[in-house]
């Protein structure tokens, strides 16, 4: 019975890991861009949301005192999470400020 | 953003719910005294599945004219037509609205209390457990 | 519907029931009461009055909707109201044999008002209990409404 060698490394049958797209840093940059202005849109929609339905309260018109509570509510919790973010890429950048080369 | 989704929007729909089931019932018990009233009441289902409710908006010839208050009507507000329980046709149960004005309130208060529950806890993951 | 619109249906009742008692609270206080009426020279004793009670739709959107088809009436409402305080001409009045009265008629008999006591105390009772559940309504609400304050705290 001939014994035949086996290999460890049989470079065929494994697939390189290039079927992802590498995004060059300038595209990185563009997303997290948008990203970043996204979230801020909607911080902004979200503060805007909130200020009509106080509006609509302090002039007695057509809403409820718990969709009120909640618009401000979530206002509150869209600028914390931005800001959360915000500090967290300032803080990320320092750090890699901070790397000696 | 969309890390309200889900359960706190559902949430929301159920306090609508049962803000408009709370003025219905307001409305039977003040109307228990009056002849051929019929009693109203909120359908859970029929609230939950329409989008929109009717709005009617004036034929203005100037845009300085004055429109129509527009929502007057809220989804799934119906009539219970056939009841009567009194002599002069009114078909309040006072003992029912009684205990739907009890029921209704802790389902509020469960509700209130589910809402600021999930808002805290966003709150306290988003300031990173401080 | 503005976050008082439940307060106020139940205001609007509180309003009507309160009428309803004055208006019992005036009838019993002229069971006796003879000369309440000068018609045609003559005085009349005092007619019972009643109150109608209606309840309140809303505004005129509402009414366009029904008139429209739309089969149902699909607002919440807005309350109750008096629409009417009438007297009762249809029960006839008391008559008393007294010919010592000043009323007396030929006959001696004399006209007394047709106020019943028992089914005013009846009414009173009723207008009570409706009275206190509106009240029972209003504590309600306002326990939701300071509830939904406390969101987030």
């Amino acid at each position: 019975m001939a014994i035949e060698s086996v290999s460890l490394f049989n470079p065929s049958q494994i697939n390189p890991v290039s079927t992802t797209s590498k995004l060059s840093p300038s595209e990185a940059q563009a997303d997290f861009g948008d990203f970043l202005k996204t979230a801020i849109q909607s911080v902004n929609e979200s503060q805007k949301a909130s200020d009509v339905a106080t509006e609509k309260l302090i002039n007695g018109g057509n809403i409820e005192l718990h969709d009120v509570m909640i618009a401000s509510q979530k206002s509150s919790i869209s600028l914390n999470a931005t800001l959360e973010i915000r500090n967290k890429v300032v803080e990320a950048y320092q750090e890699i400020m901070r790397m000696q080369v | 953003m969309s890390i309200f989704g889900g359960a706190i929007s559902s949430l929301e729909k159920g306090l609508d719910f049962s803000a408009a089931k709370q003025k219905t019932i307001a409305q039977n018990i003040a109307n228990v005294d009056t002849p051929n009233y019929k009693a109203k009441s909120v359908s859970f289902n029929e609230y939950l599945s329409s989008a929109k409710e009717s709005t009617i908006s004036a034929y203005r010839t100037q845009t300085k004219h004055i429109d129509f208050q527009t929502k007057s009507s809220t989804a799934g507000v119906f009539d219970y037509s056939n009841y009567s329980y009194n002599h002069n046709g009114n078909g309040v149960d006072m003992d029912k609205e009684q205990a739907n004005l009890a029921t209704n309130q802790i389902y509020y208060n469960a509700l209130i209390d589910r809402m600021s529950g999930k808002l805290n806890s966003l709150q306290t993951v988003i300031r990173g457990g401080s | 519907m503005s976050i008082f619109h439940g307060m106020n249906t139940t205001a609007s009742a509180l309003t009507a029931q309160r009428l309803r008692m004055d208006v019992i609270s005036s009838n019993m206080a002229n069971v006796d009461t003879t000369r309440a009426k000068l018609v045609d020279g003559e005085w009349q004793a005092y007619r019972r009055k009643s109150v109608t009670l209606k309840p309140l739709d809303g505004n005129f959107s509402n009414f366009l909707n029904v008139a429209m088809g739309s089969s149902d009436n699909r607002s919440v409402g807005n309350g109750v109201k008096v629409s009417d305080v009438k007297e009762d001409t249809e029960t006839p009045f008391k008559l008393v044999y007294d010919p010592t009265h000043i009323d007396a008629d030929e006959d001696g008999y004399v006209e007394m008002p047709n106020v019943d006591p028992l089914k005013e105390m009846v009414d009173l009772i009723s207008a009570t209990r409706s009275y206190e559940a509106n009240v029972t309504v209003f504590n309600a609400n306002k326990a939701m409404l300071s509830k939904a304050l406390e969101i987030g705290k």
